[in-house]
């Protein structure tokens, strides 16, 4: 058997297979996909109307955008010094829904995760974030029968609903949604963050010239020397 | 901008099931695939204007989620496996993923196994391929070769042409 063979076999073979998969169908909206990119897109553009109008700190300019926030969102930590340059100078924003969803957004490296952790908790979410490999010794991962649906239910980043142990990697500026109504009784939610800018594979990343924030999230057992409450 | 967003509604609504059974084909896990490709799918409506350029929208968003895969087995080996959980995922498993050929082909090294996917499954030319992946034609053609060749030594029975799903 030759290649040109060869390939028609296994391509005869895979498209069997997938055929096989006529039963499996992607579950997730459209308007849910589009909704978490027009999200950050409106963030984006206050941000870039605050900078014109001279507004000299990101603060005032994020605050604007996201009404129904905490104290945190509305003055969203900057995790490091002003520049005086640039119109968006938060690392990060938490923003508190009407509908009790908590909203994270990153927008430069994370440099503070005790800030990001005493903001969620501030807003009622037990909650530890750290560094990856830094994670509190005190926290033991949430024994859940339902796992990985569980997870799948208490956050989301865009369309990307959270696979079983949730590792997502989120551009920055695409936020993650969290709802504290699904987290089952006695849990609470770990973040990990990688530390620095990963290189990352080649690829065509959208957000901003291929830098992704690598955060790892898992349900773990609510106690306060782990998740504050 | 409605514009756009019409495009893509239309795109996502045609390809999505496409996709997401190419990359379940490729990952072997539901939930992880379902993930993949959500996220693939969400980067593309960011990149919406380019990604519509593309000649072949379906293969970025294939490509992108099978990147994020990359990713994630990467950070994955250096952490502790909760097999627990990864036994919950295997369970639900819809039928159709565990011939040998299926097996093989998710052994293979990545990028034979992106050739093969883009080439065979999505039935792209050498090109086109080679634009997706952002490798010269000369090098799709040489992962082919060597993905196709590996898979021959793990399943013999292609030579035979003997049913191998």
């Amino acid at each position: 058997m030759n290649d040109t063979q060869l390939a028609d076999a296994v391509k005869s073979g895979l498209t069997e297979a997938c055929d096989s998969l006529s039963t499996v169908h992607m579950a997730v909206p459209a308007s849910k996909i589009m909704a978490s990119v027009d999200r950050a897109r409106r963030h984006r553009r206050v941000g870039t109307l605050a900078g014109t109008a001279g507004l000299a700190a990101a603060a005032v300019a994020v605050g604007v955008a996201l009404p129904a926030s905490h104290p945190a969102a509305s003055h969203p930590a900057a995790s490091h010094p002003a520049n005086g340059t640039n119109a968006r100078l938060a690392a990060w924003t938490v923003t508190r829904q009407a509908d009790g969803t908590i909203e994270v957004s990153f927008f430069r490296q994370l440099r503070d995760p005790a800030a990001l952790q005493a903001a969620l908790r501030a807003d009622g979410l037990p909650a530890s974030v750290t560094f990856i490999g830094q994670q509190n010794s005190a926290c033991q991962p949430y024994p859940s029968p339902q796992h990985p649906g569980v997870i799948r239910r208490v956050l989301t980043h865009g369309g990307f609903t959270g696979n079983p142990l949730a590792r997502v990697v989120p551009p920055f500026h695409i936020p993650i949604l969290i709802y504290p109504a699904a987290l089952p009784s006695g849990a609470g939610l770990q973040i990990a963050v990688m530390r620095g800018i990963p290189p990352g594979p080649a690829g065509p990343w959208p957000h901003p010239k291929g830098h992704n924030l690598v955060t790892e999230m898992s349900l773990v057992k609510a106690s306060p020397q782990c998740t504050g409450s | 901008m409605e514009k756009d967003r019409r495009e893509f509604e239309a795109f996502y609504t045609a390809a999505r099931d496409h996709c997401l059974r190419v990359v379940l084909i490729s990952v072997g896990d539901r939930h992880l695939a379902d993930d993949l490709v959500a996220e693939a799918f969400t980067r593309a409506w960011a990149s919406w204007r380019k990604v519509r350029g593309h000649p072949a929208p379906h293969a970025w968003v294939v490509r992108t989620a099978l990147n994020l895969h990359v990713s994630w087995w990467r950070r994955r080996r250096r952490e502790v496996a909760l097999a627990s959980l990864d036994e919950a995922v295997d369970a639900s498993q819809p039928p159709g993923l565990d011939s040998s050929l299926v097996a093989a082909l998710r052994r293979l090294p990545a990028r034979q196994r992106e050739v093969i996917v883009l080439r065979l499954l999505l039935d792209l030319d050498t090109a086109t391929t080679a634009q997706t992946l952002g490798m010269p034609s000369g090098t799709v053609a040489s992962h082919l070769h060597r993905g196709l060749a590996a898979l021959r030594r793990e399943i013999p029975a292609l030579d035979y042409q003997e049913q191998i799903i």
